[in-house]
C-alpha cells in the first residue's frame, strides 16, 4: 500500500462520518430556510430568501446578533485575561513543582464539570436568598444583588461562570507554555534591567504568541456554543438581556413559534458570518504572529 | 569600568556543594577566564556575579559596592550567553536597545549609540531584521552589542563562542580581544576551551571542582602548572606523563624511569630526594626531534603521526610508553621508524605522584 492509500483510507471513515453529520445538517437546514415549515402544520411551501429578507427587519435578530457579539469578546478577553494574570502569578510565586501540580490539577476542574453542572451551581451562588455571593454583598452591607434578573449584569453574570471554566483551564495551559520557554532570553532581561511584569510584557508573553493567538481562536469557537450554560441560567432573559442568536434560534424554532424554516435561515446567516469572521481572524493572527 | 571582588563564596544546591569557600579578586581592566572542564562551577560563579544564581554565603563585591543580594539589572553588568538570548520577536535595534530603554536613556541618546555599536561590530544592514534571519556569528554579534549599549561596569561571557564554527570561532575571539583592548572594561570570559583561555585572556583562573586549582598569565599556567591537572588540562597535544623516581649523585639530579633518564636543572628542583617517586611532565610542544648523544634524548619506535599543517605531532612507543612530540621534520618520518629525540632540562616538570603538585621551586 502507498503512502498516498495509507492517508486515504485512514481519513476516509472519519471523512465520511463528519461529511455525514455536518453536511447533510447543513444541506437540511439551507432547505428548511426555503421553505415556509412550521410545527403547527404538516404543509409547506418553497417561499426562497423570504425568510432571510424577514430576518433583516427582525429587530430581535439583531439584538440577538449584538448579545452574541457581546458574548464574545467578553468571554474570550475574560478567559484570556484571567488565564495571563492567572498564570503569571503561579509562574512566578509557586515554584515548587508538586504544588504547581496541585494547582494545576485544581484549575482544571472547573472545565470537567458539565456545562449544566457548572450552570446549576453558579444559579445556587447567584441565588439573592440562598446564594452565598450575596451573602457575603450582605456583609459588606450590599445587596441583595440580582444577579441573573438584572438586564445590566446577567450577561455578564453569566460570562463569569464561562470565564471560571475556560479561564482557569487557560491558565494549566499557560503555565505549562511558560515552563518550556528558554530561560536565557529571560535571564538576558533581567540582566536589563526589566522589571517582572516588563519581563512577561515584552519577552515571555511574546514568544507565546502563536500558541495563544490559537488559544483565542479555540475559546472563540468554544464560545459560540454556549447555549446550555445560557439555557440553564438565565434562558435567555431576563427579557432578552441574554438572548444570544442559538438561544434566539431556539425560541422561535422549536420553543414558541415552532417556525423552523426561519429558524433554519438564522442558522446559515449564523454559519455564514461567524465563518468569515473566523476567517479573516485567523489570517490576522497569523499575519500578526508573523 | 569597576574591579570584582568575591569573598569566601559558597554555592549548594542542598545539600550538594558545587563552590565552597572560593576568594577571587578581579582588578579593573583585566581580562579574565574562567576556565576548567564541565562541571566545575566555573559558569554557577559567572552567574552568580551576575545575580542570576543566589549565592549561598560570601560576598560579591563590583566597584566596592556589595552586590550580592542585588537584582542582575542594577548591578552595572552585562552578559553575552552561549545560545546568544536574543529576544525572537524583536528586530536585531529592539533587541540591542532593550536595556538601554528599560533605563529611561534619552530616545536621541539610545539612536546614538545605537548607531556606534552597530557599527563597531558591522550590524548595521540587519538592524530591522529578525533574530531567525542571522547567521549564527550575526546573532552573537548582536548579543555583544547588547551588552555594549549599556556601557556596564562588567562584561561576562558565558562560553560565547561554543555554537560556532572554528573559523568564526577565531574570528570573534579577536574581535572580543580587540573590543576589550578600546573599552578596558573588566571582563570576565568562561571557556572549557583552552585554547581559547590561552588566546584571549590577561589572567586565566582555572577551575577544577569548584575549587580555584590555579591562576595566572596564560605564559605562567603553561610554562609552570601548578598541578599535574593544570599541566594535564592546558596545552595541546596534551602533555606526556612518566612515572619515575627521583637519583640524586652529588650535584646531578636524574629522574629514572625504567630504561629512560632524564636529567633534571638542580636549581629548580632543590627540594627533591633520592628515591622520591614523582611523575615527570614532558609538553610534546618542547620536545623534537635530536641527533644521538643529545641530552634527554629519548628513543622509540613511531606508531602515528598528526599532520597539522605548519608540523606535525609524532606518536612513538617509547620501552612500552607512547609519548608524543611535535616537529616540524614529521614529513622526513615513517610510521614503524625508530625516532630519537629530546627535551632540555629546564622544560621538564616534576609532579610529586601522590598530590599532584608540582615540585618546582618557589618563585620559579
Amino acid at each position: 500500500m502507498t503512502r498516498k492509500h495509507f492517508v486515504f483510507w485512514t481519513l476516509a471513515p472519519a471523512t465520511v462520518v463528519l461529511a455525514s453529520l455536518a453536511l447533510v445538517s447543513i444541506a437540511g437546514a439551507v432547505w428548511f430556510s426555503l421553505m415556509n415549515r412550521t410545527l403547527r402544520s404538516p404543509d409547506y411551501e418553497f417561499v426562497g430568501a423570504y425568510n432571510y429578507l424577514r430576518l433583516l427587519r427582525d429587530s430581535r435578530f439583531f439584538n440577538a446578533l449584538q448579545i452574541s457579539a457581546i458574548w464574545e469578546i467578553v468571554t474570550v478577553t475574560g478567559t484570556l485575561a484571567l488565564a495571563i494574570v492567572l498564570a503569571v502569578l503561579v509562574h512566578e510565586t509557586v515554584k515548587s513543582p508538586l504544588r504547581r501540580n496541585l494547582i494545576c490539577f485544581a484549575f482544571l476542574a472547573p472545565v470537567l464539570l458539565p456545562r449544566v453542572a457548572a450552570a446549576f451551581i453558579w444559579r445556587f451562588l447567584y441565588s439573592p436568598s440562598l446564594g452565598l455571593l450575596n451573602y457575603l454583598a450582605g456583609l459588606l452591607g450590599l445587596g441583595p444583588i440580582e444577579f441573573l434578573a438584572d438586564p445590566s449584569i446577567a450577561l455578564l453574570s453569566v460570562a463569569v461562570v464561562d470565564i471560571w471554566q475556560w479561564g482557569l483551564f487557560f491558565t494549566v495551559i499557560l503555565v505549562k507554555l511558560l515552563e518550556t520557554l528558554p530561560k536565557d532570553p529571560i535571564e538576558a532581561a533581567m540582566l536589563d534591567n526589566a522589571s517582572l511584569w516588563q519581563i512577561h510584557a515584552y519577552v515571555t508573553l511574546p514568544m507565546l504568541k502563536a500558541p495563544l493567538i490559537s488559544l483565542v481562536l479555540v475559546k472563540a469557537v468554544e464560545s459560540l456554543r454556549s447555549f446550555d450554560l445560557i439555557f440553564v441560567m438565565t434562558g435567555g432573559g431576563p427579557g432578552k438581556a441574554t438572548e444570544t442568536l442559538d438561544l434566539y434560534a431556539y425560541q422561535s424554532g422549536i420553543n414558541l413559534g415552532g417556525r423552523v424554516s426561519y429558524a433554519s435561515a438564522m442558522s446559515i446567516l449564523l454559519l455564514i458570518v461567524t465563518t468569515i469572521a473566523f476567517t479573516i481572524i485567523w489570517r490576522a493572527g497569523k499575519k500578526w504572529a508573523g | 569600568m569597576a574591579n570584582i571582588s568575591c569573598s569566601s563564596i559558597t554555592k549548594a544546591y542542598g545539600t550538594h556543594t558545587v563552590i565552597e569557600g572560593l576568594d577571587l579578586s578581579i582588578p579593573d581592566h583585566e581580562f579574565v577566564v574562567f576556565l576548567g572542564p564541565s562541571g566545575c562551577g566555573k559558569s554557577t560563579m559567572l552567574r552568580m556575579i551576575a545575580g542570576l544564581e543566589e549565592v549561598t554565603s560570601g560576598n560579591v563585591v563590583i566597584d566596592g559596592t556589595d552586590v550580592t543580594h542585588l537584582a542582575p539589572g542594577a548591578r552595572g553588568v552585562a552578559m553575552v550567553f552561549q545560545s546568544y538570548a536574543l529576544y525572537p520577536h524583536m528586530t536585531v535595534a529592539e533587541n540591542i536597545t532593550f536595556g538601554v530603554r528599560r533605563q529611561g536613556v534619552p530616545k536621541p541618546e539610545i539612536a546614538r549609540r545605537l548607531k556606534d555599536v552597530a557599527q563597531l561590530l558591522g550590524l548595521e544592514p540587519f538592524l530591522e531584521r529578525r533574530p531567525k534571519n542571522l547567521s549564527g556569528g550575526q546573532q552573537q554579534r548582536v548579543a555583544m552589542a547588547r551588552a555594549m549599549i549599556k556601557t556596564p561596569k562588567v562584561f561576562l561571557f558565558d562560553e560565547p563562542l561554543s555554537n560556532l564554527d572554528a573559523k568564526l570561532r577565531e574570528k570573534l575571539r579577536t574581535e572580543i580581544r580587540k573590543m576589550h583592548l578600546a573599552l578596558k572594561t573588566t571582563t570576565i570570559f568562561v571557556t572549557h576551551d583552552q585554547l581559547e583561555a590561552m588566546t584571549i585572556a590577561d589572567r586565566i583562573v582555572l577551575m577544577r571542582a569548584g575549587q580555584i586549582e590555579q591562576q595566572g598569565t596564560p605564559d605562567e599556567i603553561f610554562d609552570r602548572p601548578a598541578t599535574r591537572f593544570v599541566a594535564d588540562f592546558i596545552g595541546s597535544p596534551t602533555m606526556n606523563f612518566l612515572p619515575a623516581s627521583i637519583e640524586r649523585m652529588g650535584e646531578a639530579l636524574t629522574a629514572a624511569a625504567g630504561p629512560i633518564h632524564i636529567s633534571l636543572p638542580p636549581e629548580r628542583f632543590s627540594g627533591l630526594k633520592t628515591g622520591q617517586q614523582v611523575e615527570l611532565g614532558l609538553r610534546p610542544a618542547r620536545m623534537d626531534l635530536a641527533p644521538e648523544g643529545s641530552a634527554n634524548l629519548l628513543e622509540g619506535r613511531v606508531v602515528l603521526i598528526e599532520n597539522m599543517g605548519s608540523e606535525g605531532q609524532v606518536i612513538a612507543d617509547v620501552h612500552g610508553t607512547e609519548m608524543s612530540f611535535v616537529t616540524k621534520d614529521f614529513r622526513s618520518v615513517r610510521p614503524g621508524d625508530r625516532v630519537r629525540f629530546a627535551i632540555r632540562p629546564e622544560h621538564v616538570h616534576v609532579f610529586d605522584r601522590a598530590s599532584g603538585r608540582s615540585l618546582l621551586n618557589d618563585g620559579l
